[in-house]
């Protein structure tokens, strides 16, 4: 292993696309109202809302931009024993999850994901604070997954 | 065992709710306890134990409601309307009373070959089992008013976090014991003798004494009262087979008794060498209880148990003096005489009397947990024993440790004296009642700390595991074939970057860090969840990574920061082989089940 977040031998499979649109359109929904307050407070009240204002949008244009470099940075990959799970870009985090150790597999997908025709595949150990969740996977990938990863759990069952 | 978004396939524990005020019960009420098992009460008292905290806490309420104004408060008690007050009292004393003695009624639990039921609730019913081969850990607790009565509760933890515990409050003393005595033997993989059956009224056995009413046997089939361990003919099948200290072996002690037991420090398998006649057989005398004329029949005997170590009260108090709580109260009371004198107020130290307050019951939570505290070695697994108003009894079965964490602070470096901690599932993490829980030593010793450490890993996987501990405990560096930190890490950590290191023996994975706060976390292979690597902005520069053991909730949460990326990125794959081969070879969760 040369890098600490490039294990050799492994193939990374990454999310679809969608799901940077997904974080923008919820972006959107929480910053343009908050915006429209601000603007109209500014333009009615007094001048010095404009500060809040600015850095209003200036933390939703570094979001939206980072957003898609974060999307395209999240990677899982199977191995024969355990599954990896990639994520970050300026504080990264790869977490392996052996299969044998695996509780349950949780399948969700909100209202906005599934316009989207993403959905969110969550390992749990016993561990809590074992975060390997995946998201953006479109739905046949995501059922494909957690049948995958119930049937190697069970087949490498290890008791707590 | 399929693992969808199902919640209770391993964690042990199932609960279903059924039914509402009113609604049609399903399994509830007078529904048979299933496996021909029958249905058990709590003890009668129990209702008066409960309900007085309750009355207690709208005391309470009243007072601080009255004390705002104290003239109405005396006003209260002039001519007759003393009498309302008193009235109101019994009142709610009353209501408080009967509603616990309601549910005191509606709660019943059952004991089967692999499960613990138990129906409770009055409103919203619920049925919870837990199963036996889940059995985390089994704590008998007595507050101070229980023990003044005989009573305890009995605490079963499954898996299912922290307030997932089976509890059964209250019940009587010795059935408590017998109860756990029997719950353990179960979840060891042993397996109920089917003895003849012996008539309800043979010496010692009085059904009349027990609860609740007529059904005097645990289960179907009783067992002889004499508590007859099965396979007892045959020493390779009993309890008898776990050696304990070996050549050093002293004889079975008392509870209560001082005489240490000297762990051996080498290699010694626990599992594998038949005990020679002597200290360890079956039957030997000891903390042995036979079930009491109260307990009604019940097949299994107590395991023997050693005492390893204890605490003795002069260094509990004296460590609790030099802690951080302590030093606050020294603190706080400084700045409140410097208040009163500079702005010659007295009220105005009263500012300090929240902060005073709250450091004063970390002090004595400390003190009030810690005291009388011992630990012993059983094939049960660890007996922790500890507890001044409240006492418990903490046994831990084998291979339910998860990490181990030893933490010093400064205030202790001048004494080396260290703070042991385990995490077991079940026992939750941040709550209180967690924290008290999960403590294998609160004031050690640096032997008591290896002695510790050796009552959870036996067999700690190197040639000088004496060597390896004080390395851990106190080195630097690469000292004792720690694999240290890069020197490159001293940008982001100038202060412990020398303490930062990890060793991988036979069995385990030691983590050391902290240089003024010091702390060592030990993880066995095969208890290992997850790992993960973690590296921020900072660390990416200078080539480091953290990496991270994830363990189930507790008070260790064993990790190393700022390891050379490398270096870092192979632990991660060598600890997930390790962890799989480890856990390939692991003792069942019967642990009895392999020898048998």
């Amino acid at each position: 292993m040369s890098m600490p977040f490039e294990p050799d031998g492994v193939t990374w499979s990454h999310v679809s696309p969608r799901l940077a649109s997904a974080r923008l359109t919820t972006l959107a929904i929480v910053v343009v109202p908050l915006l429209a307050v601000l603007v109209a407070v500014a333009v009615l009240a007094t001048p010095w809302a404009w500060i809040p204002v600015g850095v209003v949008l200036a933390l939703a244009v570094w979001i939206a931009i980072t957003v898609r470099r974060q999307v395209r940075a999240l990677g899982y990959a199977e191995r024969d024993d355990d599954l990896l799970v990639r994520r970050g870009i300026v504080f990264r985090s790869l977490v392996v999850v052996p299969y044998g150790r695996m509780q349950y597999v949780d399948v969700t997908a909100g209202p906005l994901a599934r316009r989207f025709g993403i959905a969110s595949v969550q390992l749990h150990t016993a561990a809590p604070s074992t975060s390997a969740s995946i998201e953006g996977l479109p739905p046949a990938e995501a059922a494909r997954l957690r049948d995958r990863l119930a049937s190697r759990g069970e087949a490498r069952l290890a008791g707590l | 065992m399929s693992i969808f978004s199902g919640r209770s396939a391993r964690g042990g524990l199932e609960g279903t709710v059924t039914g509402g005020a009113g609604g049609p019960v399903r399994d509830g009420g007078a529904g048979p306890a299933p496996d021909g098992a029958t249905w058990r009460r709590m003890h009668p008292v129990t209702p008066a134990l409960r309900g007085w905290k309750f009355f207690v806490a709208v005391l309470a309420i009243g007072w601080f409601q009255v004390a705002q104004d104290l003239e109405q408060t005396l006003g209260l008690f002039r001519g007759h309307r003393w009498v309302v007050v008193v009235g109101t009292l019994a009142v709610v004393a009353v209501i408080a009373f009967a509603y616990s003695a309601v549910a005191w009624r509606m709660t019943r639990f059952a004991v089967t070959d692999d499960a613990v039921h138990l129906q409770s609730g009055i409103l919203f019913r619920q049925q919870r089992r837990a199963r036996l081969d889940r059995l985390q850990a089994v704590d008998l607790v007595q507050p101070l008013l229980a023990r003044l009565v005989g009573l305890a509760e009995l605490r079963l933890e499954v898996a299912g976090g922290a307030g997932s515990a089976v509890s059964l409050a209250f019940l009587r003393e010795p059935e408590a014991e017998a109860l756990r005595t029997e719950l353990l033997a179960l979840a060891a993989g042993l397996q109920r003798p089917a003895a003849p059956g012996v008539p309800p009224g043979t010496p010692g056995t009085a059904p009349s004494a027990l609860p609740g009413g007529p059904a005097a046997e645990v289960v179907g089939g009783p067992g002889s009262p004499s508590g007859v361990l099965p396979a007892a003919a045959s020493p390779a099948g009993t309890r008898a087979d776990v050696v304990i200290g070996s050549q050093d072996a002293a004889a079975p002690v008392a509870d209560g008794s001082a005489v240490p037991v000297t762990p051996p420090h080498g290699p010694v398998p626990l599992a594998t060498v038949p005990v020679a006649p002597g200290p360890l057989v079956a039957g030997a005398p000891g903390p042995v209880l036979t079930p009491g004329p109260a307990a009604g029949p019940s097949a299994f005997q107590a395991a023997p148990e050693q005492q390893v170590y204890d605490l003795p009260m002069g260094r509990l108090l004296v460590a609790s003096i030099r802690s951080g709580a302590a030093v606050g109260v020294v603190v706080a009371l400084i700045a409140a005489v410097v208040l009163v004198v500079l702005s010659r107020d007295p009220g105005g130290a009263f500012v300090l009397v929240p902060g005073l307050i709250g450091a004063v019951s970390v002090v004595w939570g400390r003190v009030n947990q810690g005291a009388g505290f011992r630990a012993a070695i059983s094939p049960d697994g660890i007996r922790l024993r500890h507890g001044l108003t409240e006492a418990r009894t903490q046994t831990v079965p084998p291979g339910r440790v998860q990490a181990i964490g030893l933490q010093q602070g400064p205030f202790w470096r001048g004494r080396d004296w260290w703070r042991v901690e385990i995490n077991v599932a079940g026992y939750g993490a941040g709550t209180d009642q967690g924290a008290r829980e999960s403590v294998l030593h609160p004031v050690a010793t640096r032997d008591e700390a290896a002695a510790a450490l050796w009552l959870v890993l036996p067999d700690l996987g190197t040639a000088d595991p004496r060597g390896v501990i004080d390395a851990a405990l106190s080195g630097r560096d690469d000292e004792g074939g720690f694999t240290p930190a890069p020197r490159r890490s001293r940008w982001v950590d100038p202060i412990g970057f020398r303490r930062h290191g990890f060793l991988v023996t036979d069995r385990a994975l030691v983590l050391r860090s902290g240089r003024v706060f010091r702390r060592v976390d030990v993880v066995p292979h095969e208890r290992t969840q997850s790992l993960g690597l973690e590296q921020g902005p900072l660390q990416r520069r200078l080539g480091l990574a953290t990496f991270v053991v994830h363990s189930t909730p507790g008070p260790v949460s064993p990790r190393v920061a700022h390891l050379d990326g490398a270096v870092a990125a192979a632990l991660l794959d060598e600890q997930a082989r390790r962890a799989r081969q480890a856990r390939a070879v692991q003792r069942p969760e019967q642990w009895m089940r392999e020898q048998g």
